[in-house]
């Protein structure tokens, strides 16, 4: 704000206007709150791996699942003292993300006594919170210490067994594919897994005899995936591109906008992290058992729905603003926008995520039949239920057919999009 | 004829390939058209509607007489204007000189192309002019859109009308077939609100405490232990599969193989299988393997993870090793490196962020499949949200959802940073 | 005259794609020493001939000879020997870019080194201290550890240098090694070759876009055409007719700076 006369500035101290007051307020309350979510990255981090090892020693030395040993209050102080000890005698996961390690502020090489001093500076700092405002938070003033930013280059970086971070997530690997082996691997399952080999053997030779007779009826439920599918992406279509508009951030300004904005971005992810299985279990009570492909179908659009929305909604924001910007600087009104800026931009896109969208469902109809949703999936779910392999077989080879045409299809079609 | 003789040659430019395959749009369209009609005959009028393939079936000389029908319908098609088929190929007939045609002479070329269709391929064989082109003085030509002139709206074309047509088709159909019942689905609103309203006052009794249903089958199943090992589960799978996904990708890129026929065969081999093993979802997968080790047991849900994760994730590494830099190989060559050395020193640089990517993106999709696989007997958390359904117990199925739509989100986030800092 | 260091004869390249004749029978003597700039239009054959002298493409007939070597009749293993001894630059500097600078520096030594030790990447603490000083040389050092698409583009050709500067090589070929460079860097790139050339004795054969340069640093100029070669001598010779011979008519000198 240089050459400006002094008058022409505000006159009011900073602090008095609303702007100014939440800069003065959220400026160290930010700085807090990132200093806190550090040190809480590096609690989680030790909680994380104590919290494991605890699960799996619980599971392999007493046989059942659980998570702690010790009393909640001393789990606390426990993860407390660590992260505490990490961040003061090595390099914590925190001090790993920004990029920076403790030195002496007044330079020369770190001592036991300058980290055994911001160990203990800690606890007086980071417990009553206020210690973490300001420039240097109170913890490094009291050792005498400061962060600073790595610049190697020169210098070779130690390798990753002789940092604590790397011993860490190495040992943390570990822990977790011990235990994940653990929960869901038993003997008596891998034991089976050889002594059954049998009766696999006999489902894949089976499967590799396919049986004809049942080929037309297979072939008609394929025909009800297909249209499931077809019908199921038509409809989603058509909910989806009009919300997408109101789910565009670019295009929703304004408090109004902004909260439509939130609220559909945040329906459409809840709605996204439901499986359409769920979904078709929900419409299979709505709509009975007895109309399945409908079930499925209502199951499918609505996950099309939330995937399209976001897809659409990415496509647009991702645009070239020139383009509408020239069509307002002609004087075209807000439609007049919208059709000649905007929709040139998004009409391949659109359709190249439909047809992925199309391919994704055709795979999924096949899968919501096995709850019910009609289908060749419930034809598939049945076979199986009845030890009819070989019927199974042809059933699974012809979805293989079917998705791999779409499959192909769709791709050589937005290959060419493209 | 100021035209040179190659022109005036069998395809005059268009190859035998793309007639084949815009005349099979053609034909596949309208033996499309066919089964509608089909359809249509038996629901609305022919019986009483007892399953929706209805009764009416073709008797022997039906066949014939569709499979000839179709073919001529399109013919004619092909021959009046610009079908569907001709459109996707960008195909267009044009007189021999490049002029419209009239009515008479494209009517004529039809009646031609039934009567030579039999000897057409040894004419082409013998490269000479095909006869129903020639005898009609027509040609098919690849035809972009002229520049300079206004074409007609597709709407008014042939292939418009008809792509039209195919969709209301297909929707109509579709609505019938898959049974599309909108009564129903509002006069049953009451019914599913009165589940809505269950899941979303969710019952949390057995979030850490067992639920004592399981445990009179000696299992200790309680919404977070259930949750924990569904999320083991996905990370087992995914680990274990790009561990096998990883060597095997190379042999399924394109530049690693090399151009000898021994390394076609090996990419051929990988790639048919990488797409043979995807295109079988995961839950399918999971009825296979359930059947093997054990129904309901956390480990046939990990077996086909794994499987799928492999065939999905080799894929996605083939396809990445092939699109890198080949400067660097070339470097590594240069300085004297063996094979083993260019891939070590030259792919594996280029190719790993790229690899976390994906394997970050397979464990998002593998903790949301582990949280339904269950269903097909793969364990997990699946195992309570089921039986919490079949028993009608909505508000425990709301808790159950309530976690699993935090825990996909969750992690969907976390994978979705990650991948944001790796890239 | 008695044998030629690197005697090239009747080397001919086809492109099987396209049916291209990319070299056309061309024979050429390289002395030891030599610094020998190929100059030429793109496409007339200067990448290929390069290339074909390492092999990383297979000449179509001919032969080239180093010494006593037939390289165009060395079997793959022995031909990956005889690369040790080739150091090669790339217009594209072709670093591995997700790799520190010291790792690109090292990979110079893979030929020397046993497979395994390769594989884990077990280099050994003289080559370690001999890529620091390499990298010293080219005025890196301070950025041995970073990673190498975080350099400028002098600054990764330099460790292509570095690179190529661990092989300890006996002819180096560089390929264009400034086009993809700024005036000012070119030359700096080009004093380096000139050292390895005067100093470490290395016979240099580069291919250059603008004749400036080839002027500037070459003991001889080669210049190809269509794959057969239009001019060699001194630099000196090439006056105004030769270089519309060989750059077309329309073509006009630029000088770089």
């Amino acid at each position: 704000m240089q050459g400006y006369p002094e008058g022409y500035l505000s006159e009011r101290p900073r602090w008095t206007t609303p702007a100014g007051l939440v800069n003065l307020i959220g400026g160290p309350l930010g700085l807090v709150g990132r200093r806190l979510s550090m040190i809480l990255l590096d609690m989680a981090a030790v909680a994380l791996l104590w919290v494991l090892v605890t699960y799996a020693f619980l599971w392999y030395v007493h046989g059942d699942i659980g998570y702690t040993v010790i009393p909640w209050w001393l789990f606390g102080l426990f993860v407390f003292e660590l992260a505490a000890a990490w961040n003061s005698f090595g390099v914590a996961p925190s001090q790993r993300l920004s990029g920076v390690h403790l030195v002496p502020s007044e330079g020369g090489r770190m001592t036991v006594w300058h980290r055994l001093l911001h160990f203990l500076a800690w606890h007086v700092s980071v417990l009553p919170i206020v210690g973490l405002l300001g420039r240097r938070p109170w913890h490094e003033r009291l050792s005498g210490t400061r962060t600073k930013r790595v610049e190697s280059g020169a210098i070779k970086p130690a390798p990753w067994y002789r940092t604590s971070v790397g011993i860490y997530a190495a040992v943390i690997l570990v822990v977790v594919v011990v235990a994940a082996l653990g929960v869901t691997v038993s003997m008596a399952n891998l034991r089976r897994l050889v002594t059954d080999a049998w009766r696999a053997g006999n489902i894949w030779r089976a499967f590799f005899s396919p049986d004809t007779t049942i080929l037309q009826t297979v072939v008609r439920d394929l025909l009800v995936t297909f249209f499931m599918a077809v019908l199921a992406t038509a409809f989603a279509v058509v909910v989806a591109v009009p919300l997408s508009f109101l789910s565009a951030r670019n295009l929703m300004k304004g408090p109004v906008g902004r909260s439509v904005y939130t609220a559909l971005r945040g329906a459409m992810s809840i709605t996204r992290s439901i499986e359409p299985i769920v979904w078709a279990i929900v419409f299979l009570v709505w709509v009975t058992a007895r109309r399945a492909p409908f079930a499925g179908v209502l199951a499918l659009v609505v996950h099309s729905i939330a995937d399209l929305v976001k897809l659409y909604a990415e496509q647009l924001e991702g645009i070239n603003p020139g383009l509408p910007e020239a069509i307002t600087a002609t004087g075209g009104g807000r439609l007049a926008v919208l059709r000649y800026g905007v929709l040139p931009q998004i009409i391949n896109p659109y359709i190249s995520f439909t047809l992925y969208r199309w391919d994704i469902n055709i795979r999924m109809a096949t899968v919501v039949g096995v709850v019910g949703g009609g289908g060749i999936g419930q034809r598939l779910y049945a076979y199986l239920q009845g030890h009819m392999y070989s019927q199974a077989g042809t059933a699974m080879l012809l979805i293989v057919v079917l998705v791999w045409a779409i499959d192909y299809l769709s791709s050589r079609i937005r290959a060419k999009l493209a | 004829m100021a035209k040179p003789l190659s022109s005036r040659l069998a395809g005059s430019g268009v190859t035998l390939k793309a007639r084949a395959l815009s005349f099979f749009i053609d034909w596949v369209v309208w033996g499309y058209i066919a089964y509608g009609v089909m359809f249509f005959l038996n629901y609305y009028w022919y019986t009483v509607h007892v399953d929706w393939w209805g009764t009416l079936t073709l008797p022997t000389w039906g066949w014939p007489l569709v499979v000839l029908g179709t073919l001529e319908m399109a013919g004619l098609c092909r021959a009046l204007g610009r079908s569907l088929g001709k459109r996707a190929l960008g195909l267009n007939l044009v007189g021999e000189h490049g002029q419209r045609l009239r009515r008479g002479q494209r009517i004529y070329r039809f009646l031609l192309w039934n009567i030579t269709l039999p000897i057409q391929p040894i004419l082409y064989a013998l490269r000479r002019p095909l006869l129903h082109e020639r005898r009609s003085s027509t040609q098919l030509v690849h035809s972009p859109r002229a520049p300079g002139v206004k074409g007609k709206s597709s709407l008014l074309t042939q292939w418009g009308i008809m792509a039209v047509f195919l969709c209301v088709f297909t929707v109509w159909l579709g609505w019938l077939i898959t049974e599309i019942n909108v009564p129903v689905l509002i006069s049953r609103a009451p019914t599913a609100g009165r589940i809505w309203s269950q899941m979303v006052s969710p019952d949390f009794r057995y979030f850490i405490e067992p639920d004592p249903v399981f445990a009179l089958r000696g299992l200790s199943y309680s919404i977070l232990n259930l949750m924990v090992v569904t999320i083991f589960m996905a990370l087992l799978a995914t680990i274990l599969g790009a561990i096998f996904a990883l060597p095997v990708s190379f042999a399924g890129a394109r530049n690693i193989m090399g151009h000898n026929a021994l390394g076609w065969a090996v990419y051929a081999v990988v790639r048919g299988l990488f797409n043979v093993f995807r295109s079988i979802e995961t839950v399918l997968w999971a009825l296979v393997f359930a059947v093997w080790v054990g129904w309901g047991t956390p480990f046939a849900g990990v077996l086909a993870l794994t499987v799928h994760t492999i065939a999905a994730l080799g894929k996605l590494y083939s396809e990445q090793v092939e699109s890198i830099d080949p400067g660097p190989l070339e470097a590594i060559v240069a300085v004297g490196g063996s094979r083993w050395q260019v891939i070590r020193y030259a792919v594996l640089p280029q190719v790993v962020p790229s690899f976390w990517a994906f394997t970050l993106y397979r464990w998002d999709i593998n903790v949301r499949m582990s949280t339904i696989i269950a269903l097909v007997g793969g364990g997990g958390i699946g195992d309570m949200l089921f039986y919490y359904k079949n028993e009608g117990l909505w508000r425990m199925v709301g808790a159950v959802v309530i976690v699993i739509v935090a825990v996909v989100w969750s992690m969907d986030y976390i994978s979705g940073r990650l991948r944001e800092r790796i890239a | 005259m008695t044998e030629p260091y690197l005697r090239i004869e009747k080397l001919t390249k086809v492109y099987e794609r396209g049916q291209v004749l990319a070299l056309d029978a061309l024979s050429l003597d390289v002395e030891k020493r030599e610094f020998l700039v190929v100059i030429g239009l793109s496409g007339s054959g200067k990448s290929t001939l390069l290339r074909c002298i390492n092999r990383l493409i297979e000449p179509t007939s001919g032969r080239i000879m180093l010494g006593s070597v037939d390289l165009t009749r060395l079997s793959p293993e022995r031909m990956r020997k005889m690369r040790r001894r080739m150091g090669m630059i790339f217009q594209h500097f072709n670093l591995i870019r997700r790799a520190p600078v010291i790792t690109n520096v090292l990979t110079g030594r893979l030929g020397y080194m046993p497979g395994w030790k390769a594989m884990l990447g077990m280099f050994s603490k003289e080559d370690q201290d001999r890529a620091l000083e390499s990298l010293e040389r080219v005025g890196l050092r301070e950025k041995a550890y970073v990673r190498a698409d975080e350099l400028s583009g002098g600054q990764q050709q330099r460790v292509g240098i570095a690179r190529a500067l661990m092989q300890e090589p006996e002819i180096l070929l560089a390929d264009e090694p400034v086009s993809a460079l700024d005036p000012a860097t070119s030359h700096s790139i080009m004093q380096y070759l000139e050292w390895m050339n005067r100093e470490r004795e290395v016979t240099v054969l580069a291919s250059l876009h603008f004749l400036s340069l080839a002027r500037r640093y070459g003991t001889r100029i080669v210049a190809l055409k269509d794959g057969q070669r239009v001019f060699d001598g001194p630099p000196a010779e090439i006056d105004n007719a030769k270089f519309k011979e060989i750059y077309g008519e329309d073509a006009e000198e630029v000088e770089v700076r």
